[in-house]
């Protein structure tokens, strides 16, 4: 079961408050298997480069940044996180869609296998409701991905 | 002309499992191009058939995105870093 510190948690739970309307986004990194940081992201999904309720696009200079950071210091990438503002923490399929490479390819491997994606719903107030789920290539004949819940211990 | 092309995540598996290959060109398109040839099929997974780079791909030179740069037809020198990502992207 993955475990993420409390505090990581509380931070990915501010971080979607606070970009109300919008949708958050970010990384969790892990450093010899444990999640270490919360990484806040920007959403730049918008028609005007700024963000979107419906839909996150994480700025691609910072992604760059941060892969580049993960070669140098040996820190992994554990969990992508964003939030949804008016639905359940479950992926949406357009979440299934961009977890594969190029978009949709089901029958590929994830765009980043053994990464988790970590869901925030804000559709009910309180409590912030935070789900993990693993999504994996589809099964022949079957025809949306694999998506699994991985349950988390908040440590 | 050699250029290192550092290559993330679930593109690795397209260039044979590396981190890095090693292309020759004179243009980002050109190195791709180089790299396809080294590695059948690995086009498919950055540029659609008409030779357009997918939306939901991003190459970088020497720490700036290509986006802003000359697009697929950037020009390249000598001991250039190119990177490629998948965007990072949901709903």
């Amino acid at each position: 079961m993955p475990r993420i510190p409390r505090a990581l948690v509380d931070e990915m739970l501010a971080h979607a408050r606070e970009d109300m309307p919008n949708e958050a986004c970010g990384v969790v990194h892990a450093k010899d298997g444990e999640a270490i940081a919360v990484i806040r992201v920007p959403n730049v999904s918008g028609d005007d480069g700024k963000g979107s309720p419906y839909r996150y696009l994480m700025d691609p200079k910072t992604q760059y940044e941060l892969e580049v950071r993960r070669d140098d210091s040996g820190e992994s990438l554990f969990a992508i996180y964003h939030s949804h503002v008016a639905s359940e923490a479950r992926p949406s399929p357009t979440d299934e869609r961009q977890a594969f490479f190029p978009p949709g390819e089901f029958d590929r491997m994830p765009a980043y296998p053994g990464t988790l994606y970590i869901l925030v719903s804000l559709r009910d107030a309180a409590p912030l409701d935070i789900r993990a789920w693993r999504v994996e290539q589809r099964l022949p004949g079957a025809e949306r991905p694999v998506v699994t819940e991985e349950p988390i211990e908040i440590v | 002309m050699p250029v290192q092309v550092h290559v993330t995540s679930v593109i690795r598996n397209a260039v044979g499992g590396n981190r890095e290959v090693s292309a020759d060109g004179e243009s980002v398109r050109a190195v791709l191009e180089n790299i396809e040839v080294q590695y059948p099929g690995f086009r498919a997974t950055v540029m659609d058939e008409a030779g357009e780079l997918h939306r939901f791909v991003n190459i970088y030179l020497n720490d700036e995105d290509i986006r802003y740069l000359g697009g697929a037809e950037t020009a390249l020198k000598d001991g250039d870093q190119v990177s490629i990502l998948p965007a990072l992207a949901g709903g």
